[in-house]
């Protein structure tokens, strides 16, 4: 696992509004256009990867083994639920286009925002395991892929504090 | 199995699959490099209902020992956590407890 270190960056200079946010009646995204046209584009990424008929390895990561002892029980298990668990996947995806898009609601409920939490790290999940993120990195390199996990890095870092009871 | 004793005799079950039967399922997250710290957590909350304490110290062994068992169930409730914690992303599998 690592630890967000990007979450704490300063706030006092500048009026700042967190990607998504607690807000009466429920939770706000605060996206401009360039980010939620990239937010919509990497869903559209994964759903292609998951409706694809072929499996790619790059969706390893997301549907690990159950059984890792078993080979039957594991194989029965697959065959029950490994297209629920796609089914699952596909509508956070929706949701998150059907919020996060043009038009979406300027407030969203609890369910709405899990989704959204969840198809984000979806993609995280999926690039991170591309780049081989390796948690003892104290530093990320400086490419454009990194930049982009570390944009979902951090939405995903406030998505939580925002849901969090605790906080 | 014995065939040649009374033949009108019920089949008892083998002691041993009566107990492996009943031996619970644990469930077991694994330490990934790419899931946050604050989003493991939460997710231990919320599937689980654990306070931020019980949540925060089972995160701890697993970014720390590199597993915790989240969860001790019948077959069928540790195969819905385990699927629950896949659908947000985490490395869950499952085994009979020793």
């Amino acid at each position: 696992m690592t630890a967000e270190r990007r979450g704490d960056v300063a706030m006092g200079e500048r009026s700042f509004v967190p990607p998504v946010r607690r807000v009466e009646g429920g939770w706000a995204m605060s996206f401009d256009d360039d980010e939620r046209d990239l937010l919509v584009r990497l869903m559209g990424e994964l759903r292609g990867l998951l409706a694809s008929e072929r499996s790619s390895a790059l969706l390893d990561p997301l549907f690990p083994t159950v059984y890792r002892d078993d080979a039957a029980k594991e194989a029965e298990y697959q065959r029950l639920m490994r297209d629920e668990l796609v089914s699952s996947r596909l509508a956070a995806i929706d949701t998150v286009l059907a919020t996060v898009g043009p038009g979406g609601p300027a407030v969203i409920d609890e369910e709405q925002t899990m989704a959204f939490m969840q198809a984000i790290n979806a993609v995280r999940i999926v690039l991170g395991s591309m780049l081989e993120i390796d948690e003892d990195d104290d530093e990320l390199d400086d490419t454009p892929e990194h930049h982009l996990y570390t944009f979902l890095s951090w939405v995903l870092e406030w998505t939580v504090r925002a849901l969090s009871p605790n906080r | 199995m014995p065939t040649t004793l009374e033949p009108t005799r019920e089949v008892t079950p083998d002691v041993d699959d009566v107990a492996a039967t009943d031996r619970p399922w644990i469930v077991i997250v694994w330490n990934d490099p790419v899931n946050l710290m604050s989003y493991v957590t939460f997710v231990f909350q919320k599937l689980f209902g654990f306070s931020l304490e019980k949540a925060t110290e089972l995160m701890m062994d697993v970014h720390e020992k590199g597993k915790a068992v989240v969860a001790r169930a019948s077959r069928e409730e540790a195969e819905m956590h385990v699927y629950r914690l896949h659908e947000h992303s985490l490395w869950a599998t499952m085994e009979q407890d020793r």
